[in-house]
């Protein structure tokens, strides 16, 4: 009894570290350019399949491709700032949710064109190694990906708090005007902000690419993971992201457990509707919006 | 000015017959089928429109309406015999009555988080109607049972009937929105989708109000449903509650025009269109064509044409008619 619950547990936190690479460049985007990223799953199933291919083609590590796919993200996240979402950002809510989500819907149907709906995979040396602890089974390749998630997260907090463009970027998201005022160029802190997300969800596809398949769809399970924990962590709060995506990892987990195979979704839904429900704005308190 | 109404007044007539004898002179069952898509979207983006459009309030889970008015309807007939007619009604109220709890959760969320919840809540109704089978057939769905050609239980053996029934439905849509539109409901509504903050501080009650379009729009996209699973003959959890359904009532009245009365039919002939044609040239073999185009199209319009289709018609209207001399 106790077992089941703790491996439970331990399966979840394991894959929340890849969740909270993924809300935490929610949260991020949201935080500084005060947009929605409807396409933030699908960023994750680019890193995938990049990984996949890499691994595929010229037999790259997963882990390894993690330097090519975090620099391609970086850099097509700075381009669609750039070239889409700087064109739509304005007091209208209405362009700014439906460019990122025809973004989403394009990359999803497109990749559902080049690649086929097959689920792909890689299988690492590691695929099939765990720690046996006491009792508990640890996968060596979820440890993997989950140390080097909280090692990205904690990069990224140093980097926030400690240097210039950090600062800027967490001064613009406190208020835009007067960060402007300051000599803060917006558009550029934008540009990383967005770059920093995406390079992030690619990290989480390469990541997941040793223990999970690439398909089209697998995006869109990722930016609903993401878009609860970021209303759960309250909005724009990077450290609330994290937790909360831990959180989500242990209650699927625990919902799969317990409820049944399919259900970690459900719990996840519930806990949304209930956060909304008696906490709209977030378990750190802040604002709702 | 009066010219201009007495040619709307003759346009509309015009319009009229035509969509009137077009299943008489057509008869081609996929034309019709086409038709018949085109009536469907264009009425469920119009129950979108009212509150997406007018208010502003994105939802992107309509597809949980557009599944209870199925699910309820269905339910009726097969267990307890009652008509889809009687059905149909009885699944906006139920669709009508969810949205009251939805709304109550969804509208402490403002802007995309709005949206989020919306997708959450229509993607949650459809988990529990996959999971629990006593509730209604599981995953499997069922197909409903042919009776032939039985009028009273919304079977008919002509498609052109299917058709006219759409049609019926979208007028009765177009005629409520035109009513809002008119009303000092419309007004509210738009003053919400403008700046719901000073709506409020003139005095709209904006809770209220966008409690009441919602049920409106619930209600009208669960006649949608009734209608679809009548058409198609079967309904699962998958199609019911389809996310696509969701996309495809906002998308079409944001192509066509946001806020307008005649945006999302416009959007969906557009769409709808431009989907046949693709399927036609690519024989439907390769997954994803549709909606890559749809996403496109949707784009585009949003960095070049936020106003959607009507605003660039309505913008040639204006420059023609600037153009010609003022007549004494």
């Amino acid at each position: 009894m106790w077992e089941t619950v703790a491996q439970a547990v331990i399966n979840g936190l394991l894959i929340g570290g890849i969740y909270a690479l993924v809300s935490i460049g929610v949260t991020l985007i949201f935080g500084v350019v005060k947009i929605v990223n409807f396409a933030q799953g699908e960023f994750v199933m680019i890193g995938m399949y990049i990984s996949f291919f890499l691994a595929n083609q010229f037999g790259i590590d997963p882990l390894v491709s993690l330097v090519v796919s975090m620099p391609v993200l970086f850099v097509v996240g700075v381009l669609i700032q750039h070239f889409l979402i700087r064109r739509v950002l304005g007091p209208n809510d209405m362009p700014q949710i439906f460019l990122t989500f025809a973004l989403s819907l394009l990359l999803l149907n497109l990749a559902l064109m080049l690649f086929s709906a097959n689920y792909r995979t890689v299988h690492t040396s590691y695929s099939d190694e765990a720690f046996h602890i006491g009792g508990l089974y640890v996968p060596v390749a979820k440890l993997i990906a989950f140390a080097v998630a909280m090692l990205l997260s904690g990069v990224l907090w140093v980097f926030l708090h400690t240097t210039d463009l950090g600062k800027a970027m967490r001064a613009a998201a406190q208020n835009r005007d007067v960060a402007t005022l300051m000599g803060i160029n917006p558009n550029r802190v934008f540009c990383v902000a967005l770059g920093i997300a995406l390079a992030l969800a690619g990290a989480a596809g390469s990541l997941l690419m040793p223990f999970y398949s690439a398909y089209p769809f697998v995006g869109q399970v990722f930016t609903l993971m993401a878009f609860v924990a970021v209303v759960l962590g309250t909005l724009g709060n990077v450290i609330g992201a994290l937790i909360a995506s831990l959180m989500m990892g242990i209650a699927e987990s625990l919902g799969i457990q317990y409820v049944g195979a399919d259900s970690g979704l459900i719990v996840v839904f519930a806990m949304l509707l209930l956060t909304l429900a008696f906490k709209p704005s977030g378990l750190g308190g802040g604002r709702a919006r | 000015m009066q010219n201009l109404d007495k040619w709307k007044a003759l346009s509309l007539a015009a319009l009229a017959a035509i969509v009137l004898v077009l299943p008489l002179v057509v008869k081609s069952s996929f034309a019709i089928d086409i038709f018949i898509r085109i009536l469907l979207f264009s009425f469920i983006g119009v129950a979108w429109n009212l509150m997406g459009g007018y208010a502003k309030q994105l939802s992107l889970g309509h597809a949980a309406y557009f599944g209870l008015g199925a699910y309820t309807s269905t339910i009726l007939q097969i267990d307890f015999g009652i008509s889809p007619w009687i059905g149909m009604i009885a699944g906006g109220v139920v669709a009508m009555l969810a949205s009251l709890p939805i709304g109550w959760l969804c509208f402490r969320l403002r802007g995309p988080y709005f949206t989020i919840a919306t997708i959450a809540t229509a993607q949650a109704l459809m988990l529990i109607f996959l999971k629990f089978r006593d509730l209604a057939w599981g995953a499997e769905g069922t197909t409903i049972p042919n009776l032939g050609n039985a009028p009273l239980m919304m079977q008919f053996e002509a498609k052109a009937a299917y058709y006219y029934v759409a049609l019926g439905l979208l007028v009765v849509g177009l005629a409520i929105t035109h009513l809002i539109e008119r009303s000092w409901m419309g007004y509210y509504l738009v003053a919400i989708g403008e700046d719901e903050d000073a709506a409020e501080a003139i005095g709209v009650n904006a809770p209220r109000i966008k409690r009441d379009i919602y049920m409106i729009s619930s209600f009208l996209t669960a006649l949608a449903g009734t209608f679809y699973t009548q058409y198609i003959y079967f309904i699962d959890p998958a199609t019911a509650f389809s996310f696509s359904i969701s996309i495809e009532a906002a998308l079409v009245s944001i192509v066509g025009g946001i806020g307008t009365l005649w945006g999302p039919v416009i959007g969906t002939i557009l769409l709808e269109t431009t989907s046949t044609l693709l399927q036609s040239w690519l024989g439907g073999s390769v997954g994803g064509v549709q909606l890559t185009v749809y996403s496109l199209i949707l784009m585009a319009v949003i960095l070049w044409r936020p106003t959607g289709l009507m605003g660039m018609i309505s913008e040639a209207w204006r420059r023609y008619v600037s153009r010609k001399p003022a007549r004494a």
